[in-house]
């Protein structure tokens, strides 16, 4: 069973990192995304109204929760991993979950660091909101769980660092970029459409504009908690500490 | 490893009982800090990496476990750890099956792995702190802990240092302290001055020394034979996944037949060695062939291992030409 002060040594420890590393933690988190925010308002073909704005900003957040959930804590895993510091958890009367557990509560810190830097910037670049904080606050809660479930299962098969690294890179920017997160969900080919539209990017985009919009998407939020449900529970079962 | 021929050890390891083995033999209601049976470790290409050990190690006793690489030693302390399931066999840590209660018997070691990573990022007071709060001490317990280990491995100058700027040395003390936090009844150290100067592998020998002087077990491997004979009170030689010779010092030595080694140079060659069962013997023979420069002296460890096994351990020392002499 896990437990609560061993989930937030394992927080400390890896905040430790993000104390020592802030400089490319704000480039992944921030910049990349909110550069992503210009960039689709100055290519929308149907002008930047206020719609429009508030979709790129629903975008770039979840963007921003990929590159966090996937990308650099697939990365942080996967180090663990292969650098023999997992073994060092795995030598301590632990339970995996309060490993897993700890390092989700360190992902989740930094989504809330960086979801609240996007939306000052938002707010700088003009983009008006009528925020609902509970459904936005529960909708950045699920995608993180959700993606951070694919990072644990990821960072547990890969048989290599590279090969673990290059999957989260992939996913982490592919899973944002394949579904209809910048753009409409017309301009997919009709049978990419069907699958697109279910991504959990893509779900956790009209979630979290709906937030922004100051309603909620509660089936969007289901479905995405019936998915975070599938990949953690996945990612906890595979995170074992005994080799066979 | 999975060929059926006997091994050189098992041609030549004859266990024959000695009043040193009576000592470590258990009482049959004794409970073991260490109770092995039957071990075997087969992945899944095929690899036999151990093959039928049994081991009982007495509270209280140092063990070190000798063999060459490859040999299975490492595979064999993962098994003890619970990091590695075994194929068949039994283990029990102070009597508890360390096989069904993995975490429970976690709590009673402290375990360094062979190869394991440092959080570069943290302080080395940090490190080991947090490290003593997941081994489930207090948070005053885990302070005084922390600050006698450090003290104790001579790190008393890096404590607000980042891990990252220690050198590879001070990293692997960091790993033993980790191991040594909260003062565990059994310590289980795979290879733990490998890589360490010579300063720090002493240090760290005392250490372990302290440790073993309030009581606990300690099961290490390594591959320093003078490591070996400095700290344990068995010894334990694991070729090709089997435990070919288990004993006290005295007791492996006294398994030689011929216990008195010559180690001369004849010109430009490689250094020779050669074995004799007296020390007339041996004398007789370097005069006879007007050695100028040898010396002559009583078997070591490195002996019964080179004897067991035909392999030399510590790879520092000068290649020797070894020769079994008919004398």
């Amino acid at each position: 069973m896990p437990s609560l002060s061993a989930i937030i040594c394992i927080f400390r420890i890896h905040l430790a990192r993000l104390r020592a590393e802030a400089g490319p933690f704000l480039l992944a988190a921030l910049i990349f995304p909110s550069a992503m925010y210009l960039f689709a308002n100055a290519i929308s073909s149907s002008g930047a109204d206020q719609q429009n704005r508030s979709r790129f900003l629903a975008g770039s957040i979840v963007f921003s929760l990929s590159l966090t959930a996937i990308s650099w804590l697939g990365y942080l895993l996967l180090e663990n991993r292969f650098t023999g510091r997992l073994k060092l958890f795995a030598t301590l009367p632990l339970a995996p979950s309060s490993y897993v557990f700890g390092i989700l509560v360190f992902g989740i810190v930094q989504a809330a660091l960086g979801c609240s830097a996007l939306l000052i910037v938002a707010r700088l670049l003009g983009v008006r909101t009528q925020m609902s904080v509970w459904p936005l606050l529960v909708s950045v809660l699920l995608i993180m769980l959700c993606l951070s479930g694919l990072s644990v299962i990821i960072a547990t098969r890969a048989r290599s660092f590279s090969e673990g690294s290059l999957l989260t890179d992939s996913l982490g920017a592919g899973l944002v970029f394949l579904a209809p997160v910048y753009y409409s969900p017309a301009v997919i080919p009709k049978f990419l459409r069907a699958v697109s539209e279910w991504l959990p990017t893509a779900l956790g985009a009209r979630a979290v504009q709906a937030a922004l919009g100051g309603s909620y998407a509660l089936g969007d939020q289901m479905i995405l908690g019936a998915m975070a449900l599938v990949t953690l529970s996945l990612g906890f079962k595979l995170m074992q500490f005994r080799e066979n | 490893m999975s060929s059926a021929a006997p091994t050189i050890g098992e041609q030549r390891a004859v266990v024959g009982e000695t009043e040193a083995t009576k000592k470590f033999r258990p009482a049959d209601d004794e409970v073991m800090a260490v109770r092995v049976r039957g071990l075997v470790k087969r992945y899944r290409d095929g690899t036999e990496a151990n093959r039928g050990i049994d081991l009982d190690v007495r509270r209280g006793e140092t063990l070190s476990i000798l063999g060459p690489n490859g040999a299975g030693k490492t595979t064999f302390l993962r098994q003890i750890t619970s990091e590695l399931r075994p194929t068949a066999g039994t283990i029990e840590i102070f009597g508890v099956d360390a096989i069904a209660r993995p975490q429970q018997v976690k709590r009673k070691m402290g375990i360094t792995p062979q190869e394991a990573g440092v959080f570069e990022t943290l302080t080395v007071r940090e490190h080991l702190e947090l490290f003593a709060r997941l081994k489930g001490l207090a948070r005053d317990e885990a302070h005084e802990s922390t600050s006698e280990i450090i003290h104790e491995l001579d790190l008393d100058r890096e404590t607000s240092r980042r891990v990252g700027q220690l050198s590879g040395g001070q990293r692997r003390r960091i790993l033993i302290g980790l191991a040594l936090l909260g003062q565990p009844p059994l310590l289980v150290l795979d290879e733990p001055t490998t890589g360490l100067d010579p300063a720090s592998r002493r240090t760290t020998w005392a250490v372990i020394r302290k440790a073993v002087a309030r009581g606990t077990t300690v099961v290490l491997s390594t591959h320093y034979i003078e490591e070996a004979e400095h700290l344990s009170d068995r010894i334990g030689i694991i070729s090709e996944g089997r435990m070919i010779a288990l004993g006290p010092l005295d007791e492996l030595l006294a398994r030689l037949p011929k216990s008195y080694r010559l180690s001369y140079r004849a010109s430009l060659e490689q250094p020779r060695v050669q074995y004799f069962a007296t020390f007339d013997a041996a004398q007789q023979y370097a005069v006879q062939r007007g050695m100028a420069e040898y010396s002559l002296a009583r078997a070591s460890l490195e002996d019964v291992y080179f004897e067991l096994t035909g392999h030399r351990l510590e790879a520092e020392e000068p290649a020797e030409e070894i020769a079994r002499c008919p004398a």
